[in-house]
C-alpha cells in the first residue's frame, strides 16, 4: 500500500448547539480506496466539507503531501488536487460535455472560446479513462451514469491527487456501477487516493481497501476491508451505547383493529411497492438511511405527492387520496420533517396555526370566532405545555420544540386518528425531546395510530411497537420491537442491491 | 424608540401607521406653506380627493393580490378596459347607466378570474400573467371601441346622475363609499376565512396546503376580489374624468402599488394592512396634487412615485432581513 498523502488529525468543528466533529482523524494513502462510513448525521459530509474548505475547522491539522494546509474554498482545494464528485451532479444540461468539463477555465483563442481545443482535450481525458463519450454531445442527453463519468473526467482534468466520491452509486444502474468501479480501479492504479462515501455494504466490500467509520461526529476506527465482515462494520457504525429505556415489547393489544392499510403503494422512484398495516394505538417506526424513501412514502400517503398506483384502506374502507385535503378528510395528519417549510406559518400566531387545519369549526357565520379560536389554542398550549407568552405570539418566536407542539396541536384540533410524525425531534433539544416522546406515547394510549419516521436508531428503538425498514424505495423488513436490534435494522437498511 | 413601540396604544394602532399619518400631515403642512395657504381648507382637500378615489380602489384591490405574495400589473389597463367597454355600450348601444356600471364590474371580475385561475391552478407566475392580461385588456378595449376614446355623459346630460357617486351637493359621497368599502375589505382580510387563508398562504403556501386547505381556491379568490375592485375603480374614474382613451392605464399600476406597499403590505406576501393602504393612497394623492400646485409637471409625479415604490419595497426587504 502506498504512502500517506493526506492526514487529518484531531479535527474539531462545532455549530451552534451541535458538536459536529469531535477530534476526528482520517488518513488517505496513495493508490488506495478508503471507505468513509457512518449513519446519517455521523459527520462524514461535514468532515469532507472541512477538508475542501467549505467549512473552517475550529481546531486540528490537515497535512497534505507533507505540508500543513488550510483551504479557504473549494477552488483552492481543487487547485491543490483535492476534488469532490458530488452525489447531485453539478452539470449544466444545455452545454456540451467538453464545455462542462472546462467550465470556468475555457481554452481561449483571442477573445473567442476555442471549442475545438476543448473537445480534443476532453477526448484525451476520456481515452485515458477508456470510456467512449462524445465531447460534443449535449450534457442533458447523457444518462446519469455517463454524466457521472463526466464529473470524474472533470475531476481528473484538475490534475487531482485525491478524489472524494460522495455516494456516487445512488443514481446508477448496475452496469454503470461496474463501469464506475473499473474507472476507480484505474485511478487507484495510477496512484490517486480515493475516498468513497457510501451506504452500500456490498460495494464497500468490492471496491475499498480500508474502511474508516464515524459515529455521532467522532472517529470510531479504521478496518482493513478484506479482513473484516459486514457485521464488524455495522457494529462500529451503531456502537454499543446503552440507550435509555428502549421499548421491550409491543404495547398494542393483539386484537387492535387495523386503521390504515397500505397495499402495494408506488409513487415515483423512492416508493416502490410499499405495503404495511397500522393498528389502533400503535406507534409504527419507519427506519432507514437517507434517501430510503420513508418521507416520500409518507408524502404520497398524505396526498402531498401524486400516487402512481396502489390502494389505501382506512378502517377497512378503500379511499382515494389525491391531495392533502383528501387525506385530512380521511383523518390523517402529517407533521413534516421540515417544520419551517411545511409545518407552520411562522409569521402567524400560535392561535392561527392551531386552527389552520380546522378553521371551518371556528366560524360564526362568515366571521372567524376569535374567542373560540383562542380558547382551543389556550387549551392545547396548556395540555401540551407549550412555552409561549400567549397564543397571540408569532410562532417564529418559539423554540423548535414548542413549534413542534404547535404543529401537534394543529392536528389534535382536527382530531386526526392517524398521525405521521416525520423526524419528530429533529432540531429539538434533549429536554423537549422527552416531552415529545411522552406526548406521542399518551396519544397512542388514547387510541391514535402513529407512524414515526426517524433516522435516529435510539428513537426508533425507544418509541416503536413495530418497525418497518426501508432501503432505496423498497420495504426491506418488518420487525416487532421484541425482536429488533440495531444490528438487524441496520442490516435491512443497508441490504444488498438487486 | 423602543418605549414608544411598546406603548399599548401604539401597539394597537401599529407603529407604521402612526408614522404614515405623521408623514401625511407633515407633507400636507409642507404643501400649505409652500403655496401660501392655497392648499389649505377642507374643500380643497375634498376636490383633490375626487380625482383619487379610483386609485384608492385599485390600491385596495392589489393589496389582496400582494398579500398572497403575487403581483398584478394589469389593474390600470383593466380598469381602463372596464371603463371603455361599459362606456362604449352606454354611449353607442344606448344601454341604461345601471347596466353599464354592472358591465364594468363584470369585466373587472372576468379579468380577476382569468388572472387568478392562471396563477393558482396553472402556476403561471403572477408577474407574467398580469403582464399578459395587461396587453389583452388594452387590445380588447381598443378592438371593442374601434380605437375611439369614449366620453361618458356630463352631469347635466341624461344618465349623468352617476357622477354623484363622487359628490352630491356638499356631501362627499365618494369619500364615504371609499371608506365603507375599505372597512369591508379590512373585515374580509382580518375577520374571515378568505383573509386568514390569503395571508397564511402568502406567508407559507406549502404549509397551508399540507394542512389540508384548498390553497388554489383561496389564492384565486384574492385575484377575483381585486378584479371586482378594479371594476368599481373604473366607475369612479369616469365619474371624475368622464373621458377614457384606449391604450393607456399603465401609469396607475405604479401609483396603486406604491400606495399599497407604502401602507405596510409586504411584497413577499403574508402581511397586509388595509388601513395602511388607505393612508398610503392619501399620501400618493396629496403628493400628486402638491407637485402640480408647486408648478411642476406631471413627469415629476412619475419620478416620485417610482422612487416611493423602491423605497417602500426596500425598507420592507430590510425589515424582513433584520427579522431573520
Amino acid at each position: 500500500m502506498g504512502e500517506v498523502i493526506l492526514t487529518m488529525k484531531d479535527i474539531d468543528k462545532s455549530f451552534p448547539g451541535v458538536h459536529a466533529l469531535d477530534h476526528v482523524d482520517l488518513e488517505v494513502r496513495k493508490g488506495e480506496v478508503l471507505a468513509l462510513m457512518g449513519e446519517n448525521g455521523a459527520g462524514k459530509s461535514t468532515l469532507m466539507k472541512v477538508l475542501t474548505g467549505i467549512y473552517t475547522k475550529d481546531s486540528g491539522t490537515i497535512t497534505y503531501e507533507g505540508k500543513e494546509v488550510e483551504f479557504h474554498n473549494t477552488r483552492e482545494a481543487q487547485d491543490a488536487g483535492i476534488v469532490i464528485v458530488h452525489q447531485e451532479l453539478n452539470m449544466l444540461g444545455h452545454l456540451t460535455v467538453a464545455q462542462n468539463i472546462f467550465i470556468g477555465r475555457e481554452f481561449k483563442k483571442g477573445i473567442r472560446i476555442d471549442d475545438r481545443k476543448m473537445n480534443e482535450e476532453a477526448k484525451k481525458l476520456f481515452d485515458r479513462m477508456n470510456i467512449g463519450i462524445d465531447p460534443t454531445e449535449t450534457m442533458s442527453r447523457l444518462t446519469v451514469g455517463k454524466q457521472q463519468m463526466c464529473e470524474i473526467a472533470k475531476a481528473i482534468s484538475h490534475d487531482a491527487k485525491i478524489i472524494i466520491f460522495d455516494e456516487p452509486s445512488a443514481a446508477l444502474t448496475e452496469t454503470e456501477i461496474e463501469e464506475l468501479f473499473k474507472i476507480i480501479r484505474d485511478l487507484k492504479a495510477k496512484g490517486l487516493g480515493i475516498v468513497y462515501i457510501s451506504h452500500r455494504m456490498d460495494e464497500i466490500k468490492v471496491i475499498t481497501d480500508r474502511v474508516t467509520v464515524m459515529r455521532d461526529g467522532t472517529y470510531v476506527g479504521t478496518l482493513i476491508t478484506k479482513d473484516s465482515t459486514k457485521d464488524d462494520i455495522i457494529n462500529m457504525m451503531v456502537g454499543r451505547v446503552i440507550y435509555e429505556d428502549p421499548k421491550t415489547q409491543n404495547m398494542v393489544p393483539k386484537d387492535a383493529p387495523v386503521v390504515l392499510k397500505v397495499d402495494h403503494l408506488n409513487a415515483g422512484k423512492l416508493v416502490q411497492d410499499v405495503s404495511f398495516e397500522l393498528h389502533k394505538g400503535e406507534i409504527l417506526g419507519f427506519s432507514g438511511l437517507m434517501g430510503a424513501g420513508r418521507t416520500e412514502t409518507a408524502r404520497a400517503l398524505f396526498g402531498a405527492d401524486p400516487i402512481d398506483s396502489g390502494d389505501i384502506y382506512i378502517k377497512g374502507k378503500k379511499v382515494t387520496i389525491k391531495s392533502p385535503q383528501d387525506a385530512v378528510r380521511c383523518g390523517i395528519g402529517y407533521l413534516s420533517e421540515d417544520r419551517k417549510r411545511y409545518g407552520i406559518v411562522v409569521q402567524k400566531t400560535v392561535a392561527e396555526n392551531t386552527t389552520m387545519a380546522s378553521l371551518e369549526n371556528y366560524m360564526s357565520g362568515i366571521f372567524i370566532d376569535k374567542k373560540k379560536e383562542k380558547e382551543v389554542a389556550d387549551k392545547y398550549v396548556e395540555s401540551l405545555a407549550t412555552k409561549t407568552p400567549s397564543v397571540d405570539q408569532l410562532v417564529v418566536n418559539l423554540s423548535g420544540g414548542n413549534q413542534q407542539k404547535v404543529v401537534i396541536a394543529k392536528w389534535l384540533t382536527r382530531d386526526c386518528d392517524i398521525l405521521i410524525f416525520d423526524e419528530p425531534t429533529r432540531g429539538i433539544d434533549v429536554g423537549a425531546k422527552n416531552e415529545i416522546y411522552k406526548l406521542m406515547n399518551t396519544l397512542a394510549e388514547q387510541g391514535k395510530a402513529i407512524i414515526m419516521i426517524s433516522s435516529e436508531m435510539t428513537e426508533i428503538l425507544r418509541m416503536s411497537d413495530r418497525i418497518v425498514v426501508m432501503c432505496e424505495g423498497k420495504k426491506t423488513g418488518e420487525l416487532d420491537i421484541s425482536e429488533a436490534t440495531q444490528e438487524n435494522i441496520m442490516n435491512m437498511a443497508t441490504r444488498e442491491i438487486g | 424608540m423602543g418605549k414608544i413601540k411598546q406603548n399599548p396604544f401604539v401597539q394597537k394602532v401599529g407603529f407604521n401607521r402612526i408614522v404614515l399619518c405623521f408623514v401625511l400631515f407633515l407633507l400636507y403642512g409642507f404643501f400649505c406653506a409652500m403655496t401660501q395657504g392655497r392648499f389649505a381648507g377642507m374643500n380643497r382637500i375634498l376636490s383633490a380627493l375626487n380625482y383619487a378615489y379610483f386609485l384608492g380602489f385599485l390600491s385596495l384591490g392589489v393589496t389582496f393580490v400582494i398579500a398572497t405574495g403575487g403581483i398584478d400589473f394589469s389593474i390600470g389597463p383593466v380598469m381602463f378596459c372596464c371603463a371603455l367597454i361599459s362606456g362604449y355600450s352606454l354611449v353607442n348601444h344606448g344601454i341604461p347607466m345601471a347596466a353599464a356600471m354592472i358591465i364594468s364590474l363584470v369585466v373587472g371580475l372576468a379579468f380577476g378570474l382569468f388572472n387568478g385561475y392562471l396563477v393558482a391552478y396553472w402556476s403561471v407566475p403572477s408577474f407574467i400573467t398580469s403582464m399578459a392580461s395587461m396587453n389583452i385588456a388594452k387590445g380588447a378595449a381598443s378592438v371593442f371601441t374601434k380605437t375611439q376614446s369614449v366620453s361618458w355623459p356630463q352631469a347635466s346630460a341624461e344618465g349623468g346622475w352617476y357622477r354623484n357617486i363622487i359628490k352630491m351637493g356638499n356631501i362627499p359621497v365618494g369619500l364615504i363609499i371609499f371608506l365603507v368599502i375599505a372597512v369591508i375589505c379590512a373585515i374580509i382580510l382580518n375577520k374571515t376565512r378568505i383573509g386568514r387563508y390569503i395571508l397564511s398562504l402568502g406567508s407559507n403556501k406549502e404549509a397551508v396546503r399540507l394542512s389540508g386547505v384548498d390553497v388554489k381556491k383561496w389564492e384565486m379568490i384574492a385575484y377575483i376580489i381585486c378584479g371586482l375592485l378594479v371594476g368599481i375603480s373604473a366607475i369612479f374614474y369616469v365619474a371624475a374624468y368622464t373621458t377614457v382613451q384606449p391604450g393607456y392605464g399603465d401609469q396607475y399600476n405604479n401609483e396603486a402599488i406604491a400606495g399599497c406597499v407604502m401602507g405596510g403590505t409586504s411584497m413577499a406576501g403574508g402581511l397586509a394592512s388595509i388601513s395602511g393602504t388607505v393612508i398610503g393612497v392619501f399620501i400618493i394623492a396629496l403628493l400628486q396634487e402638491g407637485i402640480l400646485a408647486l408648478g411642476f409637471t406631471k413627469d415629476y409625479q412619475l419620478i416620485i412615485t417610482g422612487i416611493i415604490v423602491i423605497v417602500a419595497v426596500f425598507s420592507d426587504v430590510v425589515a424582513r432581513r433584520r427579522k431573520n
